[in-house]
């Protein structure tokens, strides 16, 4: 749950302007927006968790050469405070495996301890069992050392020296500043005696390095078994010193703990179910902090058969706090906000303790989810619970639906107008077999209807499935539901016939609606339809997807068609004749080259210009640019100076 | 209409034939000449298609650029210009004519393929 507070929070900072004589004062009360959650545990240990638990801790049965999975198995049973099957035997297996190291003495002595209860005495001696744990308590050795060796000692009822204690704490603390490292600490520290506030004040730091996930849970780094220790050492330790812990936010920590442990409640190995049994039952029994599980018990779903929502307010172990008020704040549809039920008193049930029931169902919810916010007042007041107000529980309305004005029939694919239709009622199925072929189409509209509030709805998941009747193949089709939720089925069977490939025959229609708020889902046999198909490709083989394809091969760009032969030469004649004719007229005009002289500059400009000329067509043939730019350089400085000097004459002759 | 037609035509003929110096008429006859040849080779891409397009080009512009060159030649060398270009003399005229051609036919090749 999520509340949103502005007046307590509010900070109000002053901003103080001075112009002048006048000041001006602005105080701005900045509402510091706090998501402040409240939750509670929704979880807690049950019966069935319980058995469970058994039967883990008796998987370590035989007790075999591990002290430590027995000292797990012995540690489960006492905390689920049951006895110890086989304990003689257990008490011989410890004796005979018991090492003279302090793990191994800790393990053996709090199986002893462990067996008391089962009224078995079980004495540990080993020859020089005292000097290894005193010599755990000596300054270097690990806390977790340490608080092994300290609780072996109590077991064993050695007397072990205070300060001597204490200051190979401070030291492994140094050493060793980490959450796991603290934790052994408060563990050791609680079988201190005087003024223990330093190891105290130390618990509000290693909470704050908690890491939370999904808004939801709190661990450390280190995942269960650290998150264990901790917090069991920091409760242990409180209730040595008899005051709670101090941290920030206890409330909402201390649930999100709960979440945690609670939530891990399925672990498979016997370490982490003795550290997971032994934290819950720590948060059970503490008296400074208990955190309340509010359980839905009642099914989340809520309909008019089961209209009560009922509710189990237990501590983590599923015991009773006794006789409690419970009262639903809000219930709230989860899609449109509209709250239902406003400062509603639950009732006792009469069938269960500490289960409590609400009548949902009694004003008259429209489908869908809730999230009903319950606050709790124990009778006797404690106010060591946590987390009694904003509780939060999740239920659905569900509602039964009918299927009505449902027509199906067929029709031309051209035609626009009316189609003639045959009515159905669910559930019976269409007395004739329909026929559509590839001209076609097969329509079918209807409507979902809410029946508890006789509207129409639409449904998450409505599908239209056709079955071929000889083959099995299935298809299925979505309709979709207009704006006032009225479905429509349209198939067009010749555009679909890909769909069906090309397959005609006899298909069964079925009409599929369900949903999580839906009652009664349904699967109704509408009609059978005979679809023909127009004659589909053949099909590709698939044998011969890996055979050899036909080799590629490289085709040259064919070449233009040419004219014929003839044609090319009859105009390449053609073309010249012309010339011909230019020395015809030429002739008849009485033009001559009379004045031609055999001097260097005529000759010399005349074989010039052939050259030239000569040179282009080798250049058409064979040259490239450059050479040719060569040639025609050398070629054409003569042919200029001759060509000038014979023109600049002939032009001097005429005058 | 036909009968003024054509005695129009033969008095425009006729008084070519007596008024044109022969130097103009060899140009003219040299022009018709090229007027020809670039009419055959339009017919035979009309016949046959422009493949190959260059080679169509080519031959064609040679014919037309000829054609341009040839005109600007008769109109430099032509008396009754004098006014216009006389500072030209025929000579220097049939220099520049003699010079555009082997320019226009340098890039012809370049073009024929």
């Amino acid at each position: 749950m999520q509340k949103i507070f502005f007046g307590n929070d509010c900070f109000p900072p002053c901003l103080l302007y001075s112009r002048g004589n006048a000041a001006i004062v602005f105080c701005a009360c900045l509402p510091l927006l706090r998501w402040v959650k409240a939750f509670s545990t929704n979880n807690y240990f049950t019966q069935v968790d319980h058995a469970r638990f058994l039967s883990l801790f008796k998987g370590a049965q035989p007790y075999g050469s591990n002290v430590e999975m027995t000292y797990y198995s012995v540690m489960g049973y006492s905390l689920l405070e049951e006895a110890v099957p086989e304990a003689a035997k257990a008490c011989e297996s410890v004796k005979a495996h018991v090492q003279a190291d302090v793990d191994s003495l800790f393990y053996a002595t709090s199986v002893a301890e462990g067996l008391k209860p089962s009224k078995v005495t079980c004495k540990i001696s080993l020859n020089d069992m005292e000097q290894t744990l005193q010599d755990g308590l000596s300054e270097g050795s690990p806390s977790i050392k340490i608080y092994r060796a300290v609780a072996a000692m109590v077991n064993l009822g050695i007397k072990f020296d205070q300060q001597k204690l204490m200051t190979a704490l401070n030291e492994a603390l140094k050493a060793d500043d980490g959450v796991l490292s603290h934790g052994y600490a408060f563990l050791a520290a609680s079988y201190l005696s005087g003024d223990l506030h330093k190891y105290h004040d130390l618990i509000e730091d290693v909470i704050a390095q908690a890491d939370e996930v999904d808004d939801k849970y709190l661990q450390f780094e280190g995942g269960l078994h650290t998150t264990a220790v901790v917090i069991d050492g920091a409760y242990k330790l409180a209730t040595k010193v008899n005051a709670a812990p101090v941290f920030t936010d206890i409330g909402d920590k201390v649930v999100k703990f709960a979440n945690y442990f609670v939530g891990r409640k399925h672990v498979q190995s016997l370490k982490n179910a003795a550290a997971v049994l032994s934290v819950i039952k720590t948060l059970t029994t503490n008296k400074f902090h208990v955190p309340v599980a509010v359980t839905l018990v009642s099914s989340v779903s809520v309909s008019d058969k089961e209209p009560t929502v009922k509710i189990r307010i237990s501590d983590l172990l599923g015991g009773s706090l006794g006789k409690v008020t419970v009262t639903a704040d809000t219930a709230r549809h989860v899609e449109d906000d509209a709250v239902i039920i406003n400062k509603k008193q639950l009732k006792p049930a009469a069938s269960q303790s500490s289960v409590y029931e609400l009548d949902l169902m009694s004003v008259k919810p429209a489908r869908g989810f809730y999230r009903i916010m319950l606050s709790l007042v124990p009778e006797a007041p404690d106010k060591h619970l946590i987390g009694t107000s904003g509780a939060e529980v999740e239920v659905k309305v569900i509602t039964q639906v009918t299927i009505e004005q449902v027509e199906i029939g067929v029709a031309d694919k051209e035609q626009s107008g009316p189609t003639r239709t045959t009515k159905l009622q669910y559930p019976n199925k269409a007395a004739n077999v329909l026929e559509a072929d590839y001209h076609q189409r097969v329509t079918m509209t209807f409507q979902i209807r809410d029946k508890a509030i006789d509207q129409p709805m639409a449904a998450h998941q409505a599908f239209i499935r056709l079955t071929n009747q000889d083959t099995k193949q299935e298809i299925f089709y979505v309709p979709e539901p207009d704006s006032s939720n009225k479905y429509r089925f349209d198939l067009d069977v010749g555009a679909k016939s890909k769909d069906f490939g090309f397959l005609t025959g006899k298909y069964t229609i079925a009409l599929i609606v369900g949903d999580v708020v839906i009652e009664n889902p349904l699967l109704w046999n509408v009609a059978d339809v005979y679809l023909t198909f127009p004659e589909g490709p053949t099909q590709p083989s698939y044998t011969g997807r890996y055979s050899k394809k036909p080799e590629i091969e490289h085709m040259f760009a064919k070449p233009e068609q040419r004219p014929p032969t003839a044609t090319s030469v009859i105009f390449t004649v053609l073309v010249l004749l012309p010339f011909i004719i230019l020395f015809a007229i030429w002739a008849k005009l009485g033009a001559n080259v009379g004045n031609f002289t055999l001097s260097p500059s005529a000759v010399g400009f005349h074989v010039g210009l052939g050259a030239i000329f000569g040179l282009y067509y080798c250049y058409w043939l064979n040259l490239s640019m450059f050479v040719t730019l060569k040639y025609l350089g050398v070629i054409g400085i003569p042919t200029f100076l001759f060509g000038n000097k014979l023109l600049s004459g002939i032009a001097a002759k005429r005058k | 209409m036909p009968e003024n037609l054509k005695t129009v035509v033969g008095r425009f003929y006729r008084e070519y034939v007596s008024s044109t110096s022969t130097k103009l008429k060899l140009i003219d006859a040299y022009l018709f000449y090229i007027l020809m040849t670039g009419v055959i080779q339009f017919v035979y891409c009309c016949i046959v298609g422009t493949f190959p397009f260059n080679s169509f080009l080519s031959g064609f512009i040679s014919c037309v650029g000829s054609f341009v060159l040839a005109a600007c030649l008769r109109v430099q060398v032509n008396p009754q210009n004098k006014t216009e270009f006389g500072n030209i003399s025929p000579e220097r005229a049939f220099a520049d004519f003699v010079f555009a051609h082997i320019i226009l036919h340098l890039v012809i090749m370049n073009f024929i393929g």
